[in-house]
């Protein structure tokens, strides 16, 4: 399990510094340069190349490169010149409205995912969940930020018992949450599907049948208990796509948080807060990936074997 | 199995609902907490059309909507513009150039202080004018040579290498900081001599202030002041509609019949600087003839246009700086006539085939215009690609003239021409690639003097060879519409879009 | 990314008894059906109804479905500059269907031979792809789309270079997995001590066994790419104005939505519709070619 670990944690590791160089290189390709921005139309070449020379933007790149590495080591991304303070700080600022929006979707997804798998799963086959699966394979591939547009003209502006855009409140969460959580709760639907149907044929299934137990104890207690842990694995796996449908969700319903951060940060030129915001949901994506792989390799020792060839 | 799975999803939701609870904790409501004091003048929620992202008004955002709000709010001006070349004190009492207008002497108000106690002198004034000149921001390249300093403790001399008859535009997009604003931090919790003190901002989503008791001025007679940041249009007005916020402006056209039809709500439109100016750049070779240029505008119906797409805001123009500006003198307007435009362009010998103009701009809200103008200018056989760029790119392409036609919503900086005609229109600015050396006189003339009718006059002359050249199409004024609340009291709209809250009260909430 | 996670993880799953799905059923045909109507509505839909992109009737603007224009019946409404919706849809399935065949033609190819190679050679190549898959696998789906299409200049090279350079990490890892379990199947071995040399060993004995999943894989992809070019205009990062996208109707049409709801409506169902019915096809071939696989 050590060599494991360390193996992980040495790819973590390397695949950080691929991120963060990945990124370096992007926003260098980017064409539009950041002091003209910053000095407007009317500033003189020589301020313009001043500035420059300030942001260290006339440095070879080879050398800018390595003085970001050293920034970023200490988490340093520069100053936003948009924001005046760390791009960081800002960052940071806007992340837990980001946190909260994808936890609340995945505990949507967790919830409704189970429920809709085990009802599907209970009888292989049947009808319920030849529909069940029919349609989680339509949620799964809903375009979110379609459905976050009709939720706003739905919910928003003809019932208009929600509000369509912002952040703060629980109304505020609900729309933006269930937009997020729908392909996920269709995917963990369908896990649980696979999963329960496979368990219900087993023969502890079986066992606690024939204890007397009733089919409602049998379910809770020993066929989801049993899908659970894989779903959860698999929804720490897939922290990614949550988050970049976060990205796209917190621009639609303006909810202020990293998503909304980055868009609008693209736009300007913003690149010392592109590269912060990027750099963060890259390092939470791989930090809950490893994580994610130890609790699997725990649970499942084959991986661990796997990881030594 | 009914009675388990309902109990799994009762715990399933509370987990939700626990962490939506903790979502609506985190955020701390304002509106709930100031709500219950007593209230005289009440609490005021205002949501601009651009975030609040930066409280530095000396910074890279210093013309930037958000921030000059804000600084409105919290810092104060020397002088604030009050009509076309009509100019306040503000800071300063009085002020007076000297004869060729390449030196400007300002006199401090007395008894003037910053909302920590200390007072504002003219040495405060000078730090902050140097900050400008330092400064990473758009604000510096207006004060190109330009030096200040501080005879004494209530007079501030600014002086220019060059006569600048404009320096009051200019100087009132500038306010005074004190001197610790070169602290790193300080705009985390600023300190000014406005009519606000900032209570707490967070940068992009709201900054929540309260009244200065100690404002030059008298105290503001709000209990609170915040303003939020609502980027979807539709949101930010129904937030207006249901009384979540009190004040807005900037509404796109299509949203104000229906704010109009809401008998809680004024709506108001004033007159403001901008025009839509569509450049078109003299050095491409295409458009090097006058004639083709004027053909051009010629082809479009501009007029169906704006009355289709701006019915509340637009007005056909007449002149390239709207009437709100000193200098506005109005021109023979440009009929639409694609028959003449068509023969104009065969005249010239226009190559239809060969030609594409590439036509830049930067926000997306111009694409149903463009797209429209584009449409009519295809009519006659003239291909143009509409190219729409990020802001760092379309600057540095404007700068470099990498574009034959350009759209921009133009403002004129503190209503005074010079800002505009005389900054953009001449050779060594080579904005346009447009050259014209009696134009360039009498620009530079109407630069050194202070005599406002003869610069009226002269300003006049420039126009006049500007439409006539078509150096660019202008094809509308802007007006700046604004709606509230009618339980408040006392707003009054102002042009250029960034509007002030000390007289405002709110009545019964 | 979402699906090639579970083409891979899929593979053990004999939940669903295989006598009972084999059976036709009528309902199936749908998904095929629907698509092929889009393609032909792609190919010559263009053909049969007139749209200029450029052209616009600003008075005209904004009118319901079924209203009559100067040029005919607006069957699905104007948008804010009176363009026809109903053409914009039929335009933005072909604006849909290049990006994301494009999309999809080079991830396969960059990813399928990357995928082979690093998994037959092993070693140095293997440990060089796996890590730049580690990497990019970091970045959240769109992220890198977002970022890159959003700093590079507008076109539709941009987004279909912006949409693959995170997009062919699926066909890698695919291949790559399943190349490292073909490489010890006997037929293999065979040809290497027969001394066929690798790159022949590659292409005749290996990359066929591919085929059958990387079609699923791709169909799978091909949803995600014309989701994520939606998504990217609808952002207006990415294409030019003047080509007709169903994310740019969408977007054009947000700020109508109280008054012209059809603008944002019918290109958003067209697409929604487009995505589901390819999702079930390829829905339908992974789990074909991963019962086969095993």
């Amino acid at each position: 399990m050590t060599y494991f670990i360390v193996k992980r944690l040495a790819i973590g590791l390397l695949t950080i510094w691929g991120v963060v160089t990945a990124v370096f290189i992007v926003v260098r390709l980017a064409p539009g340069d950041q002091a003209t921005v910053a000095l407007g139309p009317d500033a003189t070449a020589a301020d313009i190349e001043a500035l420059r020379h300030t942001l260290g933007l006339d440095r070879p790149l080879l050398l800018q490169y390595f003085s970001y590495l050293g920034d970023v080591v200490r988490f340093d991304f520069g100053e936003s010149y948009r924001f005046g303070r760390p791009a960081m700080d800002q960052v940071i600022e806007r992340f837990p409205a980001t946190v909260q929006l994808t936890l609340a979707a995945t505990v949507i997804a967790i919830v409704a995912g189970l429920i809709l798998g085990v009802v599907a799963g209970k009888k292989p086959g049947s009808a319920l969940d030849r529909a069940v699966s029919t349609v989680a394979l339509g949620l799964q591939a809903l375009p979110p930020f379609w459905v976050g547009i009709m939720f706003i003209l739905i919910f928003a502006l003809q019932l208009q018992v929600l509000p369509s855009a912002g952040g703060g409140s629980l109304a505020n969460l609900v729309l933006p949450a269930v937009t997020l959580s729908i392909p996920f709760t269709a995917l963990v639907a369908r896990m649980t599907r696979s999963g329960v149907a496979e368990t219900m044929s087993e023969a502890f299934v079986q066992t606690a049948r024939s204890k007397g137990l009733t089919e409602a104890q049998v379910l809770t207690g020993h066929v989801v208990k049993n899908s659970l842990i894989p779903v959860v694995t698999v929804v720490g796996l897939q922290v990614g796509t949550l988050l970049g449908g976060a990205v796209i969700i917190e621009t639609v319903f303006a909810w202020p948080g990293l998503g909304s951060l980055l868009v609008s940060a693209v736009g300007n030129r913003d690149y010392a807060v592109v590269q912060a915001a990027t750099v963060l949901i890259a390092l939470c994506v791989i930090v809950l990936n490893l994580a994610a792989d130890m609790v699997n390799a725990k649970l499942d020792p084959r991986i661990r074997l796997e990881a030594r060839r | 199995m009914t009675i388990r799975t309902r109990r799994s999803l009762a715990a399933g939701a509370g987990t939700v609902a626990l962490l939506i609870v903790a979502a609506a904790c985190s955020s701390d409501d304002p509106a709930s907490q100031t709500g219950g004091s007593e209230s005289a003048g009440g609490d005021l929620t205002v949501a601009g059309p651009i975030p609040i992202e930066n409280l530095d008004p000396h910074g890279a955002a210093s013309l930037d909507a958000g921030t000059q709000l804000a600084a409105r709010a919290i810092f104060s001006q020397l002088v604030v513009s009050s009509g076309p070349g009509e100019f306040e004190g503000e800071l300063a009492e009085s002020w007076e150039p000297n004869a060729d207008t390449s030196e400007w002497t300002f006199t401090l108000r007395e008894g003037v202080e910053f909302s920590d106690g200390t007072p504002v002198t003219s040495a405060d004034v000078v730090a902050s004018f140097e900050r400008v000149l330092a400064g990473d921001g758009p604000l510096a390249g207006n004060f190109g040579g330009y030096a200040a300093a501080a005879p004494d403790d209530s007079t501030v001399v600014f002086t220019s290498g060059t006569p600048d008859a404009a320096f009051l535009g200019k100087i009132s997009s500038f306010f005074v900081t004190p001197q610790a604003a070169a602290n790193e931090g300080f705009f985390q919790e600023p300190i000014g001599s406005g009519p606000f003190v900032v209570e707490s901002f967070e940068p992009g989503a709201t900054l929540q202030l309260a009244p200065n008791p100690g404002y030059w001025d008298g105290e503001p007679a709000l209990d609170s002041l915040e303003f939020q940041s609502i980027p979807e249009v539709a949101a930010r007005m129904t937030a207006l509609q249901t009384g979540e916020i009190d004040i807005t402006w900037a509404m796109p056209d299509d949203q104000i019949a229906q704010l109009k039809s809401d008998s809680n709500l004024t709506v108001e439109n004033v007159a403001s600087p901008a025009v839509f100016t569509m450049w078109m750049n003299s050095s491409t070779p295409a458009l090097q003839d006058p004639a083709v240029r004027r053909a051009l505008w010629q082809a479009v119906d501009f007029e169906s246009i704006i009355g289709s797409l701006y019915p509340e805001t637009g007005t056909p123009a007449d002149s390239p700086i709207s009437p709100a500006v000193l200098g506005y003198a109005p021109q023979e307007p440009v009929p639409y006539d694609p028959e003449a435009a068509k023969a104009a362009l065969d005249a010239a010998g226009f190559d239809y085939e060969n030609t594409v103009i590439r036509w830049q701009f930067s926000q997306a809200n111009f694409r149903n215009f463009v797209d429209a103008v584009v449409s009519d200018l295809a009519e006659i056989g003239v291909t143009v690609e509409p190219m729409e760029k990020e802001q760092a790119v379309f600057l540095e392409d404007l700068l470099a003239l990498n574009w034959d036609m350009n759209l921009q919503q133009l403002g004129t900086q503190g209503f005074d021409a010079a800002t505009n005609l005389g900054r953009l229109y001449t050779c060594e600015a080579n904005r346009i690639g447009y050259c014209n050396e009696e134009l360039d006189q009498i620009l530079a003339q109407a630069g050194s003097t202070s005599d406002t009718a003869q610069r009226e006059d002269l300003y006049a002359q420039a126009i006049e060879i500007i439409w006539d050249d078509a150096v660019g199409m202008y094809p509308m004024f802007v007006e700046q519409p604004y709606a509230w609340r009618t339980s408040v009291e006392g707003f009054e709209p102002v042009s250029d879009g960034v509007p002030y809250f000390d007289e405002v009260t709110v009545s019964g909430d | 990314m979402t699906q090639s996670d579970i083409l891979l993880a899929e593979a053990p799953g004999p939940a669903v008894p295989p006598a009972r799905r084999r059976r036709r059923r009528p309902l199936a045909a749908i998904p095929y059906v629907i698509i092929g109507i889009y393609v032909l509505a792609a190919a010559i839909g263009p053909v049969l109804i007139d749209y200029d992109p450029v052209a616009t009737e600003v008075t005209e603007r904004l009118l319901p479905p079924g209203s009559a224009t100067e040029s005919g019946t607006a069957w699905l409404g104007t948008d804010a500059v009176g363009r026809d919706v109903l053409a914009q849809v039929v335009y933005g399935a072909r604006t849909s269907f290049i990006i994301g065949i494009a999309v999809v033609t080079l991830c396969g190819l960059i990813g399928v031979a990357l995928g082979a190679i690093a998994g037959y050679s092993g070693g140095l190549s293997d440990a060089v792809v796996s890590r730049t898959i580690d990497i990019l696998m970091a970045f959240p789906g769109i992220l890198l789309a977002i970022v890159i299409a959003g700093l590079l200049e507008r076109g539709m090279h941009v987004v279909i270079i912006a949409l693959s350079v995170g997009g062919w990490v699926g066909f890698a890892r695919l291949s790559r997995s399943i190349t490292m379990s073909t490489r010890e199947r006997d037929w293999v071995d065979a040809a290497r001590i027969m001394g066929v040399s690798k790159s022949a060993t590659l292409t005749r004995h290996i990359v066929p066994f591919l085929a059958g999943s990387v079609v699923a894989l791709a169909t799978i992809e091909l949803a995600s790419a014309v989701l994520s070019e939606a998504a990217l205009s609808f952002l207006g990062l990415g294409l030019p104005p003047d080509i007709v996208s169903w994310g740019q109707a969408i977007a054009g049409g947000r700020e109508h939505l109280g008054t012209a709801w059809w603008i944002t409506v019918f290109p958003g169902t067209a697409l929604t519709i487009l995505v589901i019915c390819i999702g079930l096809v390829g829905d339908r071939l992974t789990r074909r070619f991963t019962r086969k696989r095993d």
